[in-house]
C-alpha cells in the first residue's frame, strides 16, 4: 500500500502542469494513427496531415482555393510560355507543362531535389506493381516527362484539360534513397521503401519539419529540419499523438495533454458542437465548412424514383434549413448543388428547392401516388410509397440525419425504412456494385473545380461487363450532361467554360439523379495562443502552412 | 409430494438467506415488469419513443420528459424501457439458448459415455480454447449472405439482435455443458437411474424424466450468470461498432452514442450506464445465491 | 506425465490449425474487398487499377491457394508483410504483444495482491455484513461496462483533479521508469477492477470449502491462533483451485485488454486484432489470434497441470474438467 501512497505522490509531482508551459512545444491529438508512411501509397486523412509538414507537393489549392506553388517557383501558364498545347505523335492533342524546382528545396540530408528525383517518382508511380494509389496521373494522365537541367522539367500530359497546372499528388520521392530499394525489386517496393524501414531518415524529408521518432500506434515526433529553405518553423517540437476513442480524445484535451485537435482527423461534428457549447471560451473552435458533400444518391434503375417528379418532391418535403439550423447550429450550410459555393466555377443560377410540402405533395399527387388518409401514400396499383434509405453505420451524424428525414417524409406520406452498413460493406461493395435499392446518404470529398465525369457521365455506371469501373452509383445517364463533361475537358476559353459549367449545375438541379443535403464542416478545436491557423476547406491540410504559424505572446 | 414441497421450503430458506441476492430477484423482476409494459408507459405518457423532434434536443428533465431528451429530441425514460427490452430480450434469448444446447450435449456425453463423451468433451475443449471476443468481432463482420442466408434475415432491423443471439448460442454453451455432463456422470450412478435402466426404459425417458431434473441446478445457475455476460458483452460489441444498430435502441448502443456527450449531457451515458451495471449485478447476485441455496455444499465455486 | 504432455501439445497443435482455417474463411466471407476500398474515394481509379492491386496483393488467388501459401511460409518461420502496415508481421506484432504483456502482467499481479486477502477475509465470516460488502465490491467490478468505466477515470482522475495523465505509455520523448510510471496508473487500473471481482470470488469460494475441511477444525481444536489456521493451512490447501482457475482465466486477457487499449491509446494486441480484423489484414489477423489462441491453450495446461500436480489426489488420467 505504501508503495502506491509514494508512486502517486512522485506522479502528482511530476505532472502537475505550470500554468504557461514553454510554448516551444505543440502537442496534438488525431482520431487515427496512420498505417504506413509512403505519401503515395494508400491514402489517409492523419497520414497526409502529418505528412504535409514534411514534405510539400508542387502545386496545391490554397485557403482562398486558388492553386498555388509550393514546391515549384511558377504556376506554368499559356500566357507565360510554360504551358504548351501540344499534337503527338498519334494524334492526340495534350499540354506539356514546364516547372521549374526552387533553387533551395533540398532534402533533409542536405542532398539536393532535383530532376533526377522528378524522373525517379514517375517510373515508380507508373510501375504495374509499385502500388501507388494515384495510378491515373502518373501512369495515363503523364505521359512523358523531360528534364531541361537539375532544376527545369517538362510534364506531358494525356489530355488537353484546362487545369493543366495541377499536379497536386505528385510527391516527389528522393531518388538518392528510394531508387536502389526500388531497383533491386519493384514488386515489393511499398514493403521495403525507406519510408517504412527507415522513417526516421533525414533524407526522406524537406519541409520545414522531419519525421524524429516515431513510436508505432502512438505518436510521432517531428523537428525542425535545419535544411527547409522557407520560414522558421514556430515550434522546436511537435508531438502528434493518435487516441482513437474520440470522447477519450476530448479528455486529453482538456486534460491538458493535448493543445490541438485539427479538422482533418479530429472530433465528430456533434461532439465538437458540444463541445463548443461548454468550453468554447477556452479554445478558438472553427467550422469550416468544406468540399465534403454530404447528399443522397438516388438509384435511378428504381421505378419509383426513376420518375423525376417523385425526386423533386422528395427534397422539397425535407427542411433542410431547419436541420441546418438545429441540429448544426448554422455551421454546415445547405448545399443546392454538388458544386461548393467557395468553387470559382459555381454560380447561382439553377433551380433551387427551398422546404415546400405543398408542392412536394401536388407533385407526389401528379406522379400518382395518391394520398391515403394521412398515411403513407400509395399509388393505382396499391403499392406503398416505400424506399429503403442506406448510410454507414456507426456514423452518428449520418444517423442522426436519417432519423430526422426519415420524419419529415413521413409526414409527407413517404415510407422510408432506414438499413445501414458498416462502411466496409457500404463502400467496398454495396454502392460500388449499385446493390442499393433506393437511398444511399454518403459524402464525396473533391478538388476545387473537379469535374464529376466519374460520377456523372453514363459511361462511369459500375456494371458487371465493365468489370464494376466508375463512381455513378446513381445510374444517370444524360446525353446533355455527358456532352457537358467531355466538353468541360477541353474548352478553357473563359466565358465557354464559365457557361458549360452552368449548365452543369442547371441539369443537375432539374434531373436531381442525387439530394444535395449539406457541405460538411470539419472542426478545428485550436488553441487561443496561435494564429495563422487557416483550414482550407478541401483536402490540403493546414500543415501545408505550419511554418506561418505564430505563438501569440 | 410432500417431498418437493419440502425442498421448495428448504430452497426458498436457503435462498432468502442471501439479503443481497433477495434484494436483486426483486429489483430484476421490476426491470423486467417495467420493460414490458414500455408500449403501455409510453402511451399513458403520451409520447412517441420514435418521433424526433429537432426543437426538444437535450431538454432537461420535465413533466413532459421525466428524464429530459436526448440528441434528436426523444423521451430518454421510454427509451431506456425500450432498449431494456432489447437489452433484457437479447440477454435472456442467448443465455437460454445456449443454455438448451449445452443441456443436451451435457446430457449425451454424461449419460452415453464412451465414444460419444470422448468426442463431444472434444468439440467443446476446441471452443474454449477459441478465443472469444476476436471470433465473436470477425463473426460479427461478416456477411451472412455469402453463406447463403436470405437476404431479409440480414437486413431487417431486429438482424443485430438476431446475430448476438445465434453468435453467444453458438459459443456459449460449453460452460453449462461441462456442468452438465458432471452432474449427469453422477446421477446416473444413482439407484433409481439403474432401476429404470433395468425395467427397459428407453434412454430419451430416462434422460428427460428422471437426470435432466436433477442436473438442472447448475444449468439454471448458468444461465442466470450468462444473462449478464450478454449484457455486457452487447455494449462492448456496441462500442465496437458491431452491435445492435440504430434506430432500435439497446442500453448498450445508447451508452456508446452517449460517450461522445459526456461533458454536455452526461446524464445520457449514465442512466443507461447506470441501468447496465444494475442488472449485471442482480443477475450476477442472484445466480450467486440461487447457487448456494442449490446446493449449499458447492461453496460457491464456478 | 510425458504421455499426457504429449497428447496434449498434439491437441494444441490441431486447434491452432482448425484456428487458422476458420480465421481465414471468415476473413474471406467478410464483405468489401480491401483493395475496393482503399479505391473507394479516389474517384480516377479504374478496374484495370483495381485488378492490379489485387494481383500485388494477392488478393486474385483462391481462397485455399492463399491459405497453403501461408501455412508454407509460416512454418519456415516467414509470416509475411502486414497490408495495412507495410511492415513484417513480427515487427508489427511484438512490440504490441510487449505493450500488452505489460499492461495485462501488472493488472493481473496487482488484482491477485489484492483478491487473496481480501477472499481469505470474506471467507472467514461467509454471509455476514463484511462478506456481502465484499461480494458487492466483487460483482460491481465485473458488471461495469468496461470503457463507461475507463472513461469515467479518466474524466475524473484526468479531467477534473489533474492529477493523471489520459493517455499513452509515456511522456513522449523521455524514457525512464520513473516518468512512465503515472502513464500505468489509469489503464491498470480500469483493467484490475474488471477483474479482481471474480478472483476474489474463487479465493473465497475455495477458502469456504477448505474452512469446512475436519483439519481445519483439528487445528483449531488444539488451540492454534486463528491466523496460523487461515493463513499457513488453509490457503496453502486453497491454493490449489486458485491457481488453477486463475490460470483458466489467462486466456481471455487479451480480448479484456482491447476496450482499456482503446480508450488510453495504448498500442497493444488487443487493439491490433481488432484493426487487423476491420481492416481485412489476413497476415497479421492471422498471428496474433493464433497468439491468443496459443495462450488460451497454454493457460488451459497450466491449469491442468497445476491441478494434477498440486493435489496428490488427482493424476493426470483423471484431468478432465
Amino acid at each position: 500500500m505504501r508503495h502506491h501512497l509514494a508512486a502517486l505522490a512522485l506522479a502528482v509531482s511530476l505532472t502537475a502542469a505550470p500554468a504557461f508551459a514553454a510554448r516551444d512545444t505543440l502537442t496534438i491529438g488525431i482520431s487515427q494513427f496512420p498505417a504506413n508512411w509512403h505519401p503515395s501509397i494508400e491514402p489517409m486523412a492523419a497520414k497526409h496531415f502529418i505528412l504535409d509538414a514534411t514534405l510539400r507537393p508542387f502545386t496545391v489549392y490554397d485557403a482562398d482555393w486558388k492553386l498555388t506553388c509550393l514546391l515549384c517557383t511558377a504556376l506554368p501558364s499559356v500566357e507565360a510560355g510554360t504551358a504548351v498545347l501540344e499534337t503527338r505523335a498519334d494524334g492526340r492533342q495534350g499540354y506539356a507543362v514546364t516547372y521549374t524546382i526552387h533553387p533551395d528545396a533540398t532534402w533533409g540530408d542536405g542532398t539536393p531535389i532535383t530532376t533526377k528525383d522528378v524522373l525517379f517518382t514517375w517510373e515508380v508511380g507508373r510501375h504495374p506493381q509499385s502500388g501507388f494509389t494515384n495510378a491515373d496521373l502518373h501512369a495515363r494522365d503523364i505521359v512523358g516527362v523531360d528534364a531541361k537541367d537539375d532544376k527545369t522539367f517538362t510534364i506531358h500530359r494525356d489530355k488537353p484539360l484546362c487545369t493543366y497546372a495541377e499536379i497536386n499528388d505528385f510527391a516527389v520521392l528522393p531518388a538518392h534513397l528510394e531508387k536502389p530499394v526500388f531497383d533491386s525489386d519493384p514488386a515489393a517496393y511499398r514493403q521495403r521503401s525507406r519510408y517504412e524501414t527507415d522513417t526516421t531518415n533525414p533524407g526522406l524529408w524537406f519541409g520545414p519539419y522531419r519525421i524524429a521518432a516515431v513510436e508505432s500506434g502512438a505518436h510521432v515526433v517531428l523537428e525542425p529540419n535545419p535544411t527547409w529553405w522557407g520560414a522558421k518553423p514556430p515550434f522546436r517540437r511537435i508531438v502528434v499523438k493518435a487516441i482513437e476513442n474520440t470522447a477519450a480524445l476530448e479528455a486529453n484535451l482538456l486534460s491538458g495533454g493535448l493543445d490541438l485537435i485539427p479538422g482533418e482527423a479530429g472530433l465528430p461534428f456533434e461532439q465538437a458542437l458540444a463541445f463548443e457549447k461548454k468550453h468554447g471560451g477556452k479554445y478558438n473552435v472553427v467550422f469550416k465548412p468544406g468540399l465534403v458533400f454530404e447528399h443522397i444518391d438516388l438509384n435511378l434503375d428504381n421505378p419509383v424514383l426513376a420518375d423525376p417528379r417523385v425526386r423533386r418532391a422528395l427534397l422539397l418535403a425535407v427542411d433542410r434549413a431547419s436541420i441546418s439550423r438545429q441540429l448544426f447550429e448554422n455551421r454546415q450550410p445547405v448545399a443546392h448543388n454538388q458544386v461548393n459555393p467557395l468553387d470559382r466555377v459555381h454560380v447561382e443560377d439553377f433551380r433551387h428547392y427551398p422546404y415546400d410540402p405543398k408542392e412536394a405533395a401536388r407533385l407526389l399527387d401528379e406522379a400518382g401516388w395518391g394520398e391515403k388518409g394521412g398515411g403513407i401514400r400509395v399509388n393505382a396499383k396499391g403499392e406503398k410509397l416505400s424506399l429503403e434509405f442506406m448510410t454507414t453505420a456507426g456514423n452518428r451524424a449520418r444517423e442522426l440525419m436519417q432519423q430526422v428525414l426519415q420524419a419529415q417524409w413521413k409526414q409527407a406520406g413517404i415510407e422510408v425504412r432506414i438499413a445501414n452498413e458498416p462502411a466496409r460493406v457500404f463502400f467496398g461493395q454495396t454502392l460500388h456494385e449499385r446493390r442499393h435499392k433506393a437511398m444511399a446518404l454518403f459524402a464525396w470529398i473533391s478538388s476545387p473545380e473537379n469535374i464529376p465525369r466519374t460520377t456523372f457521365h453514363s459511361t462511369m455506371v459500375p456494371t458487371a461487363a465493365n468489370n464494376w469501373a466508375g463512381q455513378n452509383y446513381m445510374g444517370f445517364r444524360n446525353p446533355e450532361m455527358d456532352k457537358v463533361l467531355d466538353d468541360l475537358e477541353t474548352v478553357c476559353e473563359p466565358a465557354a467554360n464559365k457557361r458549360l459549367w452552368t449548365r452543369l449545375q442547371q441539369i443537375y438541379a432539374d434531373e436531381l439523379p442525387s439530394l444535395p443535403l449539406f457541405f460538411r464542416a470539419d472542426p478545428h478545436i485550436l488553441p487561443k495562443w496561435i494564429d495563422g491557423i487557416i483550414p482550407t476547406g478541401h483536402q490540403a491540410s493546414t500543415m501545408l502552412w505550419v511554418e506561418t504559424w505564430k505563438v501569440k505572446e | 409430494m410432500g417431498a418437493i414441497a419440502a425442498m421448495r421450503s428448504r430452497f426458498l430458506r436457503r435462498f432468502t438467506r442471501h439479503r443481497l441476492a433477495t434484494v436483486s430477484a426483486v429489483v430484476l423482476a421490476l426491470l423486467a415488469l417495467a420493460a414490458l409494459a414500455a408500449p403501455l408507459i409510453e402511451s399513458a405518457m403520451g409520447v412517441d419513443q420514435t418521433a424526433v423532434s429537432l426543437l426538444d434536443r437535450y431538454g432537461p428533465p420535465s413533466f413532459e420528459h421525466p428524464l429530459g431528451t436526448d440528441e434528436l429530441g426523444r423521451d430518454v425514460l421510454v427509451r431506456l424501457l425500450y432498449g431494456g427490452r432489447v437489452s433484457l430480450f437479447v440477454g435472456l434469448a442467448a443465455a437460454l439458448a445456449s443454455a438448451v444446447i449445452g443441456t443436451a450435449i451435457g446430457l449425451l456425453a454424461g449419460y452415453f459415455g464412451g465414444r460419444v463423451d470422448d468426442a463431444l468433451m472434444r468439440l467443446t475443449d476446441v471452443l474454449i480454447a477459441l478465443p472469444l471476443l476476436p471470433l465473436l468481432i470477425v463473426l460479427s463482420a461478416i456477411d451472412p449472405t455469402r453463406l447463403g442466408v436470405p437476404e431479409d434475415w440480414v437486413s431487417g432491423e431486429d438482424a443485430s439482435l438476431g446475430r448476438i443471439v445465434v453468435l453467444v448460442a453458438l459459443f456459449g454453451w460449453t460452460t453449462v455443458a461441462r456442468l452438465v455432463r458432471g452432474a449427469t456422470l453422477s446421477a446416473r450412478r444413482r439407484d433409481y437411474v439403474r432401476a429404470a435402466v433395468a425395467l427397459g426404459a428407453g434412454s430419451r425417458r430416462i434422460m428427460l424424466a428422471h437426470i435432466l431434473p436433477n442436473v438442472a441446478a447448475p444449468a439454471v445457475v448458468a444461465v442466470t450468470l450468462t444473462v449478464g455476460n450478454v449484457i455486457l458483452l452487447e455494449s462492448v460489441l456496441s462500442f465496437l461498432g458491431l452491435g445492435i444498430q440504430p434506430p432500435l435502441p439497446s442500453w448498450g448502443n445508447m451508452l456508446t452514442n452517449a460517450q461522445e456527450l459526456v461533458s454536455t449531457a452526461p446524464m445520457l451515458a449514465v442512466w443507461p450506464g447506470l441501468l447496465i451495471f444494475v442488472t449485471v449485478i442482480a443477475v450476477n447476485l442472484l445466480g450467486d445465491g440461487l447457487q448456494d441455496a442449490l446446493d449449499p455444499r458447492s461453496g460457491g465455486s464456478r | 506425465m510425458t504421455r499426457f504432455l504429449a497428447s496434449r501439445l498434439l491437441q494444441a497443435v490441431l486447434v491452432l490449425l482448425l484456428m487458422s482455417v476458420l480465421v481465414t474463411v471468415l476473413i474471406a466471407l467478410m464483405p468489401g474487398d480491401p483493395v475496393d476500398l482503399m479505391l473507394a474515394g479516389n474517384p480516377k481509379a479504374t478496374a484495370a487499377d483495381a485488378a492490379r492491386l489485387k494481383a500485388l496483393y494477392g488478393l486474385d488467388r483462391p481462397l485455399w491457394e492463399r491459405y497453403v501459401n501461408w501455412l508454407g511460409a509460416a512454418l519456415t518461420g516467414d509470416f509475411g508483410y502486414s497490408r495495412l502496415f507495410a511492415q513484417p508481421v513480427p515487427a508489427v506484432l511484438l512490440p504490441r504483444l510487449g505493450n500488452t504483456l505489460l499492461l495485462l502482467g501488472a493488472s493481473f499481479m496487482l488484482a491477485v495482491a489484492i483478491a487473496l486477502p481480501l477472499g481469505v477475509l470474506a471467507a472467514r465470516k461467509p454471509y455476514s455484513l463484511l462478506d456481502d460488502a465484499v461480494n458487492l465490491f466483487c460483482f460491481a467490478g465485473i458488471s461495469v461496462p468496461p470503457f463507461w468505466l475507463a472513461l469515467l477515470l479518466i474524466l475524473l482522475f484526468a479531467v477534473t483533479l489533474g492529477w493523471l495523465p489520459a493517455s499513452g505509455m509515456g511522456p513522449v520523448g523521455e524514457e525512464g521508469w520513473l516518468a512512465r510510471l503515472p502513464h500505468f496508473v489509469l489503464p491498470v487500473a480500469t483493467l484490475t477492477l474488471a477483474s479482481v471481482g471474480g478472483y476474489t470470488r474463487y479465493v473465497r469460494s475455495a477458502m469456504l470449502v477448505e474452512l469446512r475441511q475436519d483439519y481445519v477444525r483439528t487445528a483449531r481444536a488444539k488451540g492454534l491462533g486463528e491466523g496460523q489456521v487461515v493463513w499457513r493451512h488453509t490457503l496453502r490447501n486453497a491454493l490449489i483451485p486458485i491457481v488453477t482457475i486463475v490460470a483458466l482465466e489467462f486466456g481471455t486477457l487479451f480480448s479484456g485488454a482491447l476496450v482499456t487499449e482503446t480508450m488510453f491509446a495504448w498500442p497493444g494486441m488487443g487493439k491490433l486484432i481488432y484493426d487487423s480484423i476491420m481492416g481485412n489484414d489476413l497476415n497479421v489477423a492471422l498471428v496474433a489470434l493464433l497468439l491468443a489462441t496459443a495462450t488460451t491453450l497454454a493457460g488451459n495446461l497450466l491449469a491442468d497441470v497445476a491441478y494434477a500436480a498440486l493435489d496428490p489426489r488427482i493424476t493426470f488420467k483423471d484431468v478432465r474438467s
